[in-house]
């Protein structure tokens, strides 16, 4: 089944995946999952583990790992810079587009996202394994950070002051700010609820189907495009409250519908609900979008 | 019923090699009991007032004189809270208040796992046993409460 997603080749099957894990030189497949051990408790054979915590957060500031930890990374993993790597995932690859956004912060040249990720697979009952294999160690020279897919607290804020369009990608409870007494939660707890002045909210799973796939050009130009009124020209910043659903709609945003300036605001939920002065909305309405 | 004591479980982990500890911890996982059946409902409301990209920890702990019954239900998809919590749940249900009232606050430490569950996971745990030691000793207290009333 072809898609006429703007960038179909971003994308690629359960069945393509199967027919060409065997060809390891040129293929990376990179498991990323919400639990670190969740890859240990089956993966594709051939796939390596890249968890979002230990292997692409650094460990003592909050932000991205540096350029040195990136190389590193994919050195070891037999990543070079010609290597196509193929990320997937648990919860309908939020942390497959967590991965490959990272990877396309450093510039990596090839990366594709297999639709449907872990779920998929499991369901159409295609082989796993429990050993971690081992690759030959690649060369990968220092590459370049380039943040242009990124956006910062100041962004956000900006972008809030100039009605410019902010999609806040939660659940409708957390958009709204509903309180959930969980004290057990304080990981990621944070002291408001609420969203950004101006944001629309549109759910991230509004743009999967239930078997973990992305949904077709039609029904998100429809969400996105129709209803939302965004357009692809828009210069757009989505947020969630760590960065991960909000990199499943980038990713659906800037390849399957073609925008070409959509930035993810990973600071997110968890930064703006816990800074100070910060200015916080709980109403529903649909904002207006300022005129282009 | 006998209940693995935590002492044996933390030798076991310290005893084993970085990828053993992690198998063991998966096997942990696997074991976890499920909830009765009084509990099931409970556990899915809990559940479902979870923001989306956290895993929903249902935790039932309840006072039999001066034991503790525990109980616990976490998503299979998140085996590492799930083998933390199962771990915990092997160690003192059944065992006494005061035991789990008084349980090592730096069992992550202990068991070994703090190379590969670290940051925002720890914190996470941390919270959990947190959480428990909390309840245990509440329970404690209004049992011996009740007993000098």
């Amino acid at each position: 089944m072809s898609e006429n997603y703007v960038h179909p080749e971003v994308l690629v099957t359960t069945a393509w995946v199967d027919e060409h894990r065997g060809d390891t030189r040129n293929l990376r497949i990179v498991e990323s999952d919400e639990d670190v051990l969740l890859y240990n408790s089956g993966h594709i054979p051939e796939a390596v583990k890249i968890d979002w915590i230990n292997d692409l957060n650094d460990p003592l500031v909050r932000d991205y790992i540096d350029v040195e930890r990136f190389a590193e990374l994919c050195e070891r993993s037999g990543i070079s810079p010609e290597t196509t790597v193929v990320f997937y995932g648990d919860k309908s690859n939020w942390w497959a587009c967590y991965a490959f956004w990272v990877f396309k912060l450093f510039g990596h040249p090839k990366c594709v996202i297999m639709d449907g990720g872990r779920k998929k697979w499991l369901a159409e009952a295609r082989p796993t394994s429990t050993q971690t294999p081992v690759y030959p160690r690649a060369r990968y020279a220092a590459p370049r950070k380039d943040e242009s897919i990124r956006a910062f607290r100041e962004d956000a804020l900006r972008h809030s002051r100039a009605l410019m369009p902010l999609v806040d990608v939660r659940s409708v409870p957390e958009f709204v700010g509903e309180r959930t007494h969980m004290p057990e939660y304080p990981q990621e707890g944070v002291l408001r609820g609420g969203h950004i002045p101006g944001a629309r909210n549109v759910p991230w799973a509004r743009a999967a189907n239930d078997d973990g796939t992305f949904k077709s050009r039609a029904d998100l130009e429809r969400i996105y495009l129709q209803e939302q009124k965004l357009r692809p020209e828009d210069d757009v910043i989505v947020y969630c409250r760590i960065g991960e659903r909000s990199s499943h709609t980038w990713f659906v945003l800037t390849y399957l519908l073609g925008f070409a300036h959509v930035r993810n605001y990973d600071g997110s939920w968890t930064e703006w609900g816990n800074s100070v002065r910060l200015p916080i909305e709980r109403k529903t309405t649909q904002p207006e979008l300022a005129p282009a | 019923m006998s209940c693995e004591s935590l002492n044996e479980i933390i030798a076991t982990f310290q005893g084993a090699d970085p990828e053993l500890r992690l198998e063991l911890l998966l096997d942990y996982a696997k074991s976890l009991p499920g909830l009765p059946a009084r509990l099931r409902e409970a556990g899915t409301l809990a559940a479902a007032r979870v923001p989306e990209c956290q895993t929903p920890v249902f935790l039932f702990v309840e006072a039999e004189g001066d034991k503790v019954r525990l109980c616990a239900e976490v998503a299979e998809e998140a085996p590492t809270v799930r083998g933390f919590v199962s771990i915990l749940v092997r160690a003192f249900d059944g065992a006494r208040l005061a035991d789990l009232a008084e349980a090592p606050a730096d069992l992550l430490q202990q068991l070994k796992l703090d190379h590969v569950i670290r940051m925002t996971r720890e914190v996470g745990l941390s919270a959990i046993l947190y959480r428990l030691k909390r309840e245990a000793a509440r329970l404690g207290g209004v049992a011996s409460a009740a007993q000098t009333a």
